[in-house]
């Protein structure tokens, strides 16, 4: 059997995606988030941005929309899809990020390994992600665990 | 507007109390994000699983988040983290409920998160950093 702590180093393919406005606003109605500097430049512009700026989640969207998908991710970690949890979430915010730029990102495993508990045995793989944009800053880093039921 | 100079610790941020969650906003929620995992969208596929269809993780941190974000300025969070520790499932109504833990240097606070049904289950808590303007230019 292949040992979880195996895929600490794992690289994956790194991807690139421009902050989109309209993905922006797409994000902010399916949370319920009416906050203007989400929907209009001027809100935006009043609170200090350049641009519009992305919901503190939104990054979500450049890892799933541009990078791959969380089926593909899942089996990627060799996960049973069905099986497996988000256990945790973590973003750094180091830069502003607004729509029309442009984002590399870099993904991977910084942590594994394998817990057994009251409900069975689970893995947790966390991974990391730089996002620099089109300037080269780095303006967020996250950290997402996945729970993997055995 | 918040002043670092008005809040101790302990000082509770208002609630923001969100709209029940609906099986079209989980549909949104998947077109919008790109997570279109089954279990939130396929009845079949969750039944087989022996669940029931739940919402993303990621709608309820959403939600956490705008909660934060009606209490601090988007431009002020340094750092959002959180555990996801209950499922949520549609019908269910979400309040975000935050506190102020700390006062740091250089007008940080380092505050508390919670989003929680109207039960009062806790489905996803964690912690936020942000710089709070000052009084004191």
């Amino acid at each position: 059997m292949s040992n979880v702590k195996d895929l600490i180093g794992l690289e994956l393919e790194p991807y690139s995606m421009a902050v989109e406005k309209g993905k922006i606003k797409e994000l902010a109605l399916a949370l319920g988030d009416d906050n203007p500097i989400y929907y209009d430049l001027e809100a935006a512009k009043k609170e200090g941005y350049d641009g519009i700026p992305i919901p503190p989640t939104f990054l979500q969207v450049i890892d799933l929309w541009g990078g791959l998908g969380s089926a593909e991710k899942v089996e990627k970690l060799k996960f049973n899809l069905v099986r497996v949890l988000h256990g945790q979430q973590a973003y750094e915010y180091l830069g502003d990020i607004v729509a029309g730029d442009v984002l590399s990102v870099t993904s991977k495993v910084v942590a594994a390994e394998t817990k057994s508990g009251s409900t069975g045995v689970m893995e947790f793989v966390s991974l990391e992600n730089q996002y620099q944009n089109q300037r080269g800053e780095l303006v967020a880093i996250t950290r997402s665990t996945l729970v993997h039921r055995l | 507007m918040m002043f670092y100079e008005d809040v101790n610790e302990g000082y509770e941020f208002p609630v923001l109390k969100k709209e029940p969650i609906t099986r079209v906003q989980l549909v949104r929620f998947a077109g919008a994000s790109g997570d279109f995992h089954p279990l939130h969208l396929v009845e079949e596929v969750a039944e087989k699983a022996g669940m029931k269809i739940l919402a993303h993780g990621m709608l309820v941190m959403g939600m956490l988040s705008h909660g934060v974000t009606s209490w601090v300025s988007r431009k002020n969070i340094k750092k959002l983290q959180v555990r996801f520790s209950k499922m949520t499932f549609p019908g269910e109504t979400i309040q975000i409920v935050g506190k102020v833990l700390e006062k740091k240097a250089n007008n940080i606070v380092l505050c508390e998160v919670q989003a929680k049904n109207i039960e009062g289950e806790v489905k996803v808590a964690g912690v936020f950093e942000a710089t709070l303007p000052s009084r004191k230019l």
